[in-house]
């Protein structure tokens, strides 16, 4: 175990740690300048668990309906063989007639339903390798195989819904999701979602191939959505270009690598620990968690609320604090380098004088309160 | 008595679950098997509770109302008959290794009841149970298909035991090639029954649905049964030397490493280092 490891597990205390997923890595680059989320991810705490331990009201989330329906549309594209997807693909990627083959990855070695990712992995690479080399008779596709990522100097299992390969093409990511296309056209916030949820997968595909001295181009930037076509539950294949997604992805993933500066600005004995006791109910004192986590830098944005579980404890903090943040992302980035609500009111008012970077936007300020008096007199 | 309770309490809870993925996934046959299957549970359970001594013989009389399936379903012939029998029957008839939900659906079309998909599972380690403390005392045993590569228990499709071992195994194209094999016989089977009396809705969509999968895209038509079998014959002359080949070679490597019970029930990998530990 290196240090970085033990560090990190002195922050999450007791608890097993929670891995890195396709999911949490989308939720990376929705917000990447967050040190709180960067260093919680990284210690694999449940931010869940720690919500709930702080009364924080939680996120909406997916209901089990949604969900069922979704494992339900993908068992019915994958069923025998994946025989719905062939003439899809087939149209989609051209491939060839006798491009067909299929290998469930779902489990190995036993009729479970899934084996331990660790298998699953040896087994995906294998079969990877073999077809990447040529070695074997070509495999067109592989269902749920499971891939590992790096993610700052952790190994997190990726698993995506299928992957399909041509003879004498590249390897294409295939991403079934149960929203519907109408008329050719996605929604287009749950596809961009979805391509970077499948960026994580060709990044960890490319990890993979390379370890092997295989080129990163072979393997497609072009992502394959399958989804229910218009009303129907039959699926239509789209192909989309997630070129921008990866190459965001790409670039988080590398800063991340920063983890050991965030650490070393961590006051010593600094831990999110709970203390679960004997009945598994968190122990450790709120104020104690709350101060722990005061300790590292968030960066609150409203829409931190779709995927943060912390979401409203920074809200709360960015509000005490009369941050600007709290105002929204516009304000933010309009005030920038001013950080608190009060440092802009005392410029605006002359109560305080700014230095030479902030006379451009001390200026703005005023001229706007001008207009903002102005048109209080009118309507007065 | 506790631990019938229990089991009888486990068992609900998974039909419950089964019910709640079949609503979900509008199987409106399944649910009513279910359904029905999840009434009986729960008067086994309040009888052993004492909640009510009236054993069950009043509930039969709901189930012809319940079942507004046409021609085949006036007579119930397989009320009797036991999931394994079922099983037998809807195998029989494709000839080669299908997922539960096929064998369901096949039985639905061909036999006129669906079959209850959450009973196979522990239907398959009852035959295993049953081959292993008596060797061959069956007829034939419901096993799953083995993989080609590794030997071992394929996820999700059953066999018969009676078959030859390279009908059992699955390669890499093998699954396609029984995809376009039942495909033909769907097709010749429901020939036979069209002749009588037209073809029934559930044979129709079974048929729709293979004809969509092969042709790709198809518009909205009368089913052309002609078509779905040159297509499926065209395809399935592509691929079946090549699968022929990769099934034979596996077949031979069974037969020389695998004991009686491992070439029906496969071989499960296991974690040698765990066997070590407690051996």
């Amino acid at each position: 175990m290196s240090s970085l490891d033990a560090r990190l597990g002195v922050l999450r205390g007791t608890t097993p740690p929670i891995p890195h997923n396709a999911r949490t890595l989308a939720a990376l680059t929705a917000n990447p300048s967050c040190d709180r989320r960067s260093l919680l991810d990284a210690a694999g705490i449940d931010k869940d668990a720690l919500a709930a331990h702080l009364d924080l009201p939680r996120p909406l989330r997916k209901s089990q309906l949604a969900l069922d329906y979704g494992i339900a549309f993908e068992r019915k594209v994958t069923a025998q063989a994946g025989a719905p997807l062939v003439p899809l693909l087939r149209q989609a990627l051209g491939l060839t007639l006798p491009e067909v083959s299929y290998e469930d990855v779902n489990s190995v070695g036993s009729d479970d339903d899934k084996s331990s990712p660790q298998l699953r992995h040896a087994r995906t690479r294998s079969l990877i390798l073999s077809a990447a080399h040529r070695r074997s008779d070509p495999r067109t596709l592989l269902d749920h195989p499971v891939l590992r990522l790096t993610v700052a100097g952790h190994q997190a299992y990726l698993e995506p819904d299928v992957l399909a390969f041509q003879r004498d093409g590249v390897f294409h990511v295939v991403e079934i999701k149960s929203f519907p296309v109408i008329h050719g056209q996605p929604d287009p916030i749950k596809a961009t979602a979805a391509l970077t949820q499948a960026a994580a997968y060709v990044l960890a595909l490319r990890e993979l191939l390379a370890d092997d001295g295989l080129p990163p181009d072979r393997v497609s930037d072009t992502v394959i959505l399958v989804n229910p076509r218009n009303f129907t539950r039959h699926p239509t294949a789209t192909p989309f270009s997630a070129h921008k997604q990866i190459k965001n992805l790409s670039r988080h993933l590398g800063r991340l690598r920063r983890l050991p500066e965030l650490l070393d600005k961590l006051p010593p004995a600094t831990t999110f620990d709970l203390a679960p006791g004997p009945d598994q109910k968190p122990t450790r004192p709120r104020n104690e968690l709350v101060a722990a986590l005061a300790t590292v830098r968030p960066h609150y944005t409203p829409g931190c609320r779709h995927h943060c579980d912390l979401a409203f404890h920074c809200r709360t903090e960015a509000r005490n604090q009369g941050r600007t943040a709290a105002l929204g992302t516009a304000v933010r980035d309009d005030l920038a380098g001013i950080d608190t609500i009060a440092t802009a009111l005392d410029l605006t008012d002359g109560r305080m004088h700014p230095s030479r970077d902030k006379q451009d936007i001390t200026q703005a300020l005023r001229h706007a309160q001008r207009i903002h008096a102005d048109l209080q007199q009118d309507t007065a | 008595m506790d631990e019938h309770l229990v089991a009888l309490e486990k068992r609900m809870q998974q039909l419950q679950e089964a019910l709640r993925q079949a609503l979900t996934q509008h199987d409106s046959a399944q649910v009513n098997v279910l359904g029905e299957e999840l009434t009986r549970t729960r008067h086994a359970w309040n009888v052993l509770c004492g909640l009510s001594d009236v054993p069950d013989t009043a509930q039969p009389e709901v189930q012809p109302e319940a079942r507004p399936e046409p021609a085949l379903a006036v007579v119930e012939p397989n009320q009797g008959v036991p999931v394994r029998d079922q099983v037998h029957q809807a195998l029989a008839l494709l000839t080669v290794p299908a997922s539960p939900k096929l064998l369901s659906q096949v039985h639905e079309a061909f036999f006129s009841s669906p079959l209850n998909t959450a009973r196979m599972t522990t239907l398959r380690r009852d035959e295993e149970r049953s081959f292993r403390s008596a060797p061959y005392g069956r007829a034939y045993y419901i096993c799953p298909a083995l993989t080609s590569d590794l030997l071992s228990p394929a996820r999700a499709l059953l066999a018969l035991s009676t078959w030859p071992l390279e009908q059992r195994l699955v390669g890499p194209l093998t699954q396609r090639v029984h995809f376009l094999t039942s495909a033909l016989r769907l097709a010749d089977a429901a020939e036979h029954l069209a002749g009588e009396a037209g073809m029934p809705q559930p044979v129709q969509q079974l048929l729709l649905h293979y004809s969509r999968n092969i042709h790709g895209d198809t518009p909205r038509g009368p089913l052309d049964l002609d078509a779905l079998r040159r297509a499926a014959a065209a395809e399935l002359e592509i691929h079946a030397d090549n699968d022929a080949d990769t099934r034979a070679e596996a077949a031979q490597r069974a037969r020389q490493q695998l004991g009686d019970a491992e070439q029906i029930f496969g071989n499960i990998l296991r974690n040698t280092a765990r066997m070590h530990r407690t051996s």
